[in-house]
């Protein structure tokens, strides 16, 4: 023992005798360092930092990060934990042939240091090879030029190997510590402690039952999409607290009860499934609903990200009806021309062709419903709840932005449409009687509401005076109010590049330049009074974001897809070894082959499926409250995003099952007996 | 009447890669009556439990047959094999071989269960055997939570319950302290006085010592056989051991 390479070589013994458990732990570890790699690069990356919206790939990327450090202490503490579970009987071994703890943690120090040494440095090297690759996806995505050029994030590699090398030594204690406090019978004995059967724990099912419920709840009757937000969250939460639960003590209430029913459970399909999954659900309730809270959150997070990509042109159709718009408040007819004198000034000027151009007025009004008649809301304290928003335009405006005429013949003619609940033919409005014309079925022009998912209505007025009156109505009974906007809305020819440049210096055109005198101070300042947005400015902005956010999913997505598939193998694994006697004494006591292989294919297939179902039963209960969500990221579109789920639950139970096949595999090779 | 006829039986195993043979047994050939007590005994490596497998149909002997009631048990297919080993055979393992998935009840009942019968069926017959081998009471217990007597007790249930032809045990109080062992070959004397016929591999002499025939194996043959006749069990005790020094000592005896 006096030789210093012994420990070593040793410890690379060891690990090449494991190899069937390490190589999965080391490619976690590999993946989890090569994703922390690319998105740390790409959050350092400079060319990036001078984009524009580049600020919000780094937010991201720096969030990705966090997710993936957190995601990989957790994942590498339990597949340790699945590791150290097999290998106790072989250092208790060590520990009886006359090694001596402090031997065995030498030797574990030294397999400590060859899979973390080996892991960070492979992991970054593939994260380096994948780094550009990544790069330029996460440009094409974003819609921009792909940067030419290679390199290397030194600072990145520094924070990785630091961070890793943390999580090792984390792991590295926690299994000292358990042998330190194991005797060497116990670690002998570490393989196969008798599990008892669990009790029944009924506190627990029914914990479970109400989180369960509770999220359900909170997903299906959450009807504001801002205050889905802060409730997705707790929502996310209970659902986790409840699967938790659920899987450790309502699996076994369940299964106990089936039990009982002796006309079920005497014959011969359930018997020995029956038991093997009462006996056996303690230790798989954790497997299982982290199983199943992984595919949750890839089913999610990929089909969320992959429906608001998919549905940016959606987004920007509804948001920027036109290539360029142009709004202010309160604007009077002479600067109404103005405008419009300069639109067309600065056309010339860019040799650019105005075409279609429409202009209204908008006026927007927050007013509690009874019935027909809104009145004021002036009680604020419960936020935008019992809110109906009103949206007015003059039938001109109508007409300009649908090409039909409203034909109303009196100031008191409106024509409505109403979002919920419809009105009756007579409303009034802050003291304003209406004459409902016509009921209008279909959403007549704008989407400005939608995301607010609350009771609203459209109504078109007779003319410029009405709104006035409204106006000055509103006014005096909230005392501060929403003032009348003036649109100004038209497409130009040009380039995209062109169309972009135009608005901006639209911008500055319309914006008033004034000189200031303040504390003895004299400067000019700027004032952009008129609104400009471009379509264009607007569509790279959203592929920004929208391109991150899909980046980001699909990375999480594949990293948590690894773990999910991991942990099955594990699972698998090592129940083969626990199943390996039972079936052979099933077998000696009467039990044929193809009983044997039905039993486990029905064993094996309700354990592996049941987090597929479940994780599938989530993301239906999640599907009101997602939808809402994406609503305030403006995509209302909710048939594409019922589609992505569709897609993305199909892909990835294809994915699914595949592992389950491969697994199945290697399990029925440890139980064959012959 | 002959219940067990055992011809001939020759097993070789071949290593994997077809290097060494090892001929576990060379040649052996004897017979049992309905409601004997025959015990097998061996050193180690005698071929005792590759005899016992391939009674239990578990193994396949290179060459030789097998026939329980005149029926050979090398020609039932795969696909019966199962049927045939859990209703003519009842099993008592050197380790009990108990599920710790099942109750102690679920354990005796196994057998039944992959036979499909009813529970009322199988209530009816748990209850006298349950009451017989004084495991009523640990029914509803697991495995773990049982003694090792009381383990071995409900092995002996759980391959009873069938009502098999014949009971295979292999070295049944093995794994047992003395008292246990006692009472467990006590039972075994009890039941084979009921009409059952038993079948023990052992190298204990105690257990052999129950039994009212003893055969010896040695290098995969019988080398040897012991009635009883009237001897008590401390006289066969005593004989037996005479056997075991000759045998040791490398003497010849005949068959």
């Amino acid at each position: 023992m006096r030789k210093a390479a012994f420990y070593p070589k040793i410890a690379l013994t060891n690990i090449k005798n494991n190899r069937k458990f390490y190589i999965p732990y080391l490619l976690t570890c590999m993946a989890s360092v090569a994703t922390m790699y690319i998105m740390l690069f790409i959050n350092s990356n400079e060319g990036l930092k001078n984009m524009l919206g580049g600020d919000y790939i780094q937010v991201f990327m720096a969030l990705g990060c966090i997710i993936v450090g957190i995601f990989a202490t957790i994942v590498l503490f339990y597949t340790n934990s699945f590791l150290m579970k097999r290998r106790k009987k072989e250092l208790g071994l060590y520990n009886i042939l006359g090694m001596e703890k402090r031997h065995i943690a030498i030797v574990l120090f030294f397999e400590t240091i060859f899979t973390g040494l080996a892991t960070i440095v492979l992991g970054l090297i593939t994260g380096i090879l994948l780094s550009k690759l990544s790069f330029a996806m996460l440009f094409r995505l974003l819609k921009f030029p792909v940067p030419f050029g290679f390199n290397i994030s030194f600072s990145s590699m520094g924070i990785i190997a630091v961070l890793f090398a943390a999580i090792f030594l984390l792991i590295l204690m926690s299994n000292l510590f358990q042998i330190r406090l194991n005797n060497p019978i116990q670690l002998l004995q570490g393989g196969n402690v008798g599990q008892r059967e669990p009790k029944s724990k009924i506190l627990l099912a029914i914990v479970g039952v109400l989180a369960l419920g509770g999220g359900y709840a909170i997903a299906i009757l959450t009807k504001s999409p801002l205050a889905a937000i802060p409730l997705f969250f707790l929502a996310v939460i209970l659902v986790i607290i409840g699967t938790y639960c659920l899987f450790t003590a309502g699996s076994i209430v369940l299964l106990k009860a089936l039990r009982k029913n002796t006309r079920y459970y005497y014959k011969t399909k359930h018997f020995t499934s029956v038991s093997g999954m009462i006996y056996r659900m303690k230790q798989n309730a954790a497997g299982l609903s982290n199983i199943c809270i992984l595919s949750t959150m890839v089913l999610v997070m990929v089909s969320t990200t992959v429906s608001l990509y998919i549905g940016i042109e959606d987004i920007i159709a509804t948001s920027y009806p036109y290539d360029v718009s142009v709004w202010g408040n309160n604007q009077s007819d002479e600067q109404i021309s103005e405008i419009l004198g300069t639109i067309e000034n600065v056309a010339s000027q860019k040799g650019i062709e105005v075409k279609t151009m429409v202009s209204y007025t908008e006026l927007d009004l927050a007013a509690e419903r009874q019935g027909d008649i809104f009145l004021p809301k002036l009680d604020r304290s419960n936020g935008i709840s019992g809110l109906s928003l009103i949206l007015f335009v003059t039938q001109n405006g109508y007409y300009q932005l649908t090409g039909q005429e409203a034909n109303l013949e009196s100031p008191s003619d409106i024509l409505i449409y109403s979002s919920d609940i419809p009105v009756g033919d007579e409303i009034t409005v802050l003291d304003f009687d209406f004459n409902v014309v016509q009921h209008l079925d279909t959403l007549p022009f704008g989407d400005g509401y939608s995301a607010w998912q609350v009771d609203s209505h459209y109504i078109v007025v007779y003319d410029m005076e009405v709104l006035n009156s409204l106006y000055k109505k509103q006014t005096e009974v909230y005392e501060t109010s929403y003032m009348p906007e003036t649109h100004i809305q038209f497409d130009i020819s040009g380039t995209k590049e062109e169309k972009k440049a135009f608005a901006d210096t639209l911008r500055e055109a319309l914006a008033v330049t004034e000189t200031v005198t303040e504390n003895g101070e004299t400067y000019t300042a700027t004032y952009y009074h008129i609104y400009v947005e471009s379509r264009q400015a607007g569509e790279d902005e959203f592929y920004i974001l929208y391109g991150g956010f899909l980046f980001l999913g699909i990375f999480l997505g594949l990293l948590f897809m690894l773990a999910t598939i991991m942990i099955i193998y594990y699972k698998q694994i090592t129940e083969g070894y626990e199943d390996k006697e039972r079936f052979s004494i099933m077998q000696k006591v009467g039990m044929s082959r193809q009983e044997v292989k039905s039993s486990i294919k029905s064993q094996v297939l309700t354990v592996f499926f049941l987090p597929l179902i479940t994780a599938g039963v989530h993301v239906c209960f999640a599907f009101p409250i997602i939808t809402k969500l994406l609503a305030t990221l403006q995509l209302t579109n909710v048939s594409l995003y019922t589609l992505c789920a569709v897609g993305t639950f199909a892909i990835f139970a294809l994915c699914y099952a595949a592992i389950y096949a491969l697994t199945a595999k290697a399990y029925y090779k440890i139980v064959r007996h012959y | 009447m002959t219940i067990l006829e055992v011809e001939h039986l020759k097993k070789i195993y071949t290593t994997r890669f077809g290097g060494a043979q090892v001929q576990a047994l060379t040649d052996v050939s004897f017979s049992v009556e309905q409601g004997e007590y025959v015990a097998i005994m061996g050193e180690s490596g005698s071929g005792k439990t590759t005899l016992l497998n391939i009674l239990a149909a578990l193994d396949k002997p290179t060459s030789g047959q097998v026939r329980l009631r005149g029926r050979s048990i090398l020609d039932i297919s795969e696909k019966d094999i199962s049927a045939f080993r859990r209703d003519n055979l009842g099993f008592v393992f050197q380790d009990y071989n108990l599920l710790d998935t099942f109750s102690i009840q679920d354990n005796v009942l196994l057998p039944l269960v992959l036979a499909g019968k009813s529970f009322d069926e199988m209530n009816r017959r748990l209850q006298p055997i349950a009451k017989k081998l004084g495991i009523n009471k640990i029914l509803k217990k697991f495995p773990y939570e049982v003694s090792g007597g009381e383990k071995q007790r409900a092995a002996v249930a759980r391959a009873l319950i069938t009502g098999p032809q014949l009971l295979l045990a292999d070295e049944p109080t093995g794994s047992l302290d003395s008292r246990n062992a006692d009472s467990l070959l006590k039972l075994f004397g009890e039941i084979n006085a009921e009409g059952q016929t038993i079948l023990m591999v052992t190298h204990s002499v105690k257990a052999a010592s129950h039994a009212s025939r003893v055969l010896f194996i040695r290098d995969g043959q019988v080398f040897h056989q012991l009635y009883r006749g009237n001897l008590t069990n401390e006289e066969l005790f005593q004989k037996i051991s005479d056997t075991l020094t000759l045998i040791a000592t490398g003497g010849e005896a005949s068959a």
